[in-house]
């Protein structure tokens, strides 16, 4: 059930009037929401909403246990099976495959060859979002960061519909403490929600599919058969492509939990307008970049204590796993090290850099970033190491053919580009007018709007690109 | 919120705060609770029955694209009565034009460029 279908449509409304009508107890209301979510997860498979069960049972068991005890080594401990547990079902179900192939390889290039026990494991969509989920929320407990949760309130975290399959990474002290009382709404959060939902419909359905399905796609399918100008393009047009996409999933989760009166943190803020790719981190799927930093870099690799090349090595093995947390594929990981290679380098030339040498002007360093951004998309994209490298290849050359791109998907790419220089908080800045308007008047706008984006979106809905993960 | 043994953040934190918040309105009395509750439902029933309205042919794409049963057949047959009933009303214009200006913008192309295929 994707979030620009219809399908959705008619289960937001149905949810919507029955979650609002229903009850005025909030412990209703998260039950009620909680059984639309399993409904919203198990229309891609039922057998996963257990899993998702299992996994909530498991992290609330979890943290009661270190929440009861007052002896330090048990905490720790039951801490340390929660995470593992976590892990253990995050790897079966994503690396298993991955690891099995690469231990044939070994064995092959060995001159073992063997029969490998290979099973065909499906992959639970959303599955990366709610581990991590429940790995955060059991550390948090450990640190006495937040209260032990009730059952149904961390079932809850886990489940609600709007992050469930593609986040962003809600964390236990985000939503918790505003499930202890029934949420209200007010015209400022609508508003907001509305223009989110829709600026969310047209990124995905209009740019990214546009992009996608007519010229991305294309060009890294045949890379061989374009030509320099096309394969630069392609590469800009994934950096919208990809943007476009999961910031649309990011923007209308947050605005359907809001229509439901959660808040959820904001998980992108301009990307490609970041002057470092350390700054890019703070703009690129937050909910993952702080997740990874707070319990990955700062609590298991201890964060910037000790010298710089210690610093530097936390880096690198921070980046090179979350390229892994996006799929079991060489090329995520070396995406992974390239992000850590370069956020390396930023640090030694902050710690290095000669005295009096000039300071990069702040558009050259977006310029520059923005590149190296590129750079690790065509990796990112690209089905395999030799694809990449083919890529870059084909841009070193001067290939045959001229350019595919076609005038709206040329307006495409850099209206996706500019974006990025509009003024910050730019939607909130319309939300706080629109609020003001009469329910009829919004009503009309926000259906116009939505009518808009049909007529001009792309036949079909492709899944967004954060679904696989 | 403490409990004694727990300190609770139970704000949200400051660099990734929720982008539906925006700052009070000084002096604008916004609707909160029920009122608040009253006008987004009005917005979203507006919004919908507008899209009912002008939007007839998703609806009917939609029933179309359903798993063949007897209860679809019907709802089918109600969605293409819906559809042809707002194409005589003329509602169903406005969604067709713009349709029609995004295919040729989506089919105009450079000089020598080949031109689009024919859908």
């Amino acid at each position: 059930m994707l979030f620009p279908t219809l399908t959705f449509g008619l289960f937001f409304l149905v949810t919507f009037c029955v979650v609002w009508g229903a009850s005025r107890s909030n412990e209703w209301r998260k039950i009620l929401l909680l059984v639309a979510s399993w409904i919203f997860y198990g229309a891609w498979d039922w057998r996963f909403v257990a899993l998702l069960i299992l996994s909530a049972v498991l992290n609330w068991g979890a943290a009661r246990l270190i929440d009861d005890s007052d002896d330090a080594v048990v905490r720790k401990r039951v801490m340390i099976v929660g995470v593992v547990l976590n892990l253990a079902i995050l790897g079966f179900f994503k690396y298993y495959g991955f690891f099995l192939e690469q231990v044939g390889d070994v064995l092959a290039a060995a001159g073992f060859a063997r029969d490998l026990p290979l099973v065909q494991v499906i992959l639970p969509v959303g599955v990366s979002f709610f581990t991590f989920q429940g790995m955060s929320y059991l550390v948090d407990v450990y640190k006495q960061r937040v209260p032990a949760a009730s059952l149904l309130d961390i079932t809850f975290l886990m489940s609600f519909f709007p992050h469930l399959v593609a986040g962003p990474i809600v964390r236990a002290a985000d939503l918790v403490p505003q499930l202890q009382a029934t949420p209200r709404l007010n015209r400022g959060m609508v508003a907001s929600a509305l223009l989110l939902i829709v600026w969310g419909l047209f990124k995905k359905a209009v740019i990214a599919s546009e992009l996608a399905t007519q010229f991305v796609d294309p060009v890294f399918a045949d890379i061989a058969g374009h030509s320099r100008i096309d394969l630069v393009l392609a590469a800009y047009g994934y950096a919208v492509q990809i943007y476009c996409d999961f910031s649309a999933y990011s923007d209308m989760a947050i605005g359907i939990a809001a229509l439901f009166g959660y808040r959820f943190p904001r998980n992108f803020d301009q990307p490609y307008r970041a002057a470092s790719l350390q700054e890019f981190w703070r703009r690129w799927h937050i909910s993952l970049s702080s997740w990874l930093r707070d319990y990955l870099y700062i609590d298991a690799l201890g964060g910037n204590r000790g010298g710089v090349w210690y610093i530097c090595r936390n880096l690198m093995v921070t980046m090179l796993l979350g390229g892994l947390w996006h799929g079991a594929k060489w090329t995520f990981l070396i995406w992974g090290g390239l992000h850590g290679l370069v956020l390396a380098m930023e640090r030694l030339w902050r710690e290095y850099r000669p005295a009096g040498w000039p300071v990069l002007p702040r558009w050259a360093g977006v310029l520059v970033t923005f590149h190296v951004v590129v750079l690790g998309w065509i990796f990112f994209r690209a089905p395999s190491f030799a694809d990449a490298t083919a890529y870059l290849r084909g841009i070193g050359a001067n290939g045959a053919g001229g350019m595919t791109a076609t005038p709206l998907q040329l307006v495409l790419i850099l209206f996706g580009l500019a974006i990025h220089a509009a003024p910050p908080r730019l939607l909130q800045g319309i939300a706080g007018r629109v609020r003001t308007w009469p329910a009829p008047i919004l009503g009309v706008a926000t259906g116009a709007a939505i009518l808009l984006v049909d007529a001009m979106r792309f036949e079909g809905v492709a899944p967004f690109i954060y679904y696989q993960f | 919120m403490t409990d004694g043994k727990t300190d609770v953040r139970n704000t949200m934190r400051a660099h990734d705060a929720s982008p539906v918040d925006l700052p009070d309105e000084p002096g604008r009395a916004m609707g909160e609770g029920r009122r608040g509750l009253g006008w987004t439902g009005a917005t979203i029933l507006i919004a919908s029955l507008f899209l009912l309205l002008t939007n007839a042919q998703a609806l009917n794409g939609w029933a179309a694209e359903q798993t063949p049963s007897e209860t679809m057949v019907r709802v089918t047959g109600a969605t293409e009565g819906w559809l042809a009933a707002t194409e005589r009303m003329q509602v169903a214009t406005p969604r067709a034009w713009l349709h029609g200006l995004w295919k040729r913008a989506q089919a105009a192309r450079f000089a020598g460029q080949a031109p689009a295929a024919e859908d």
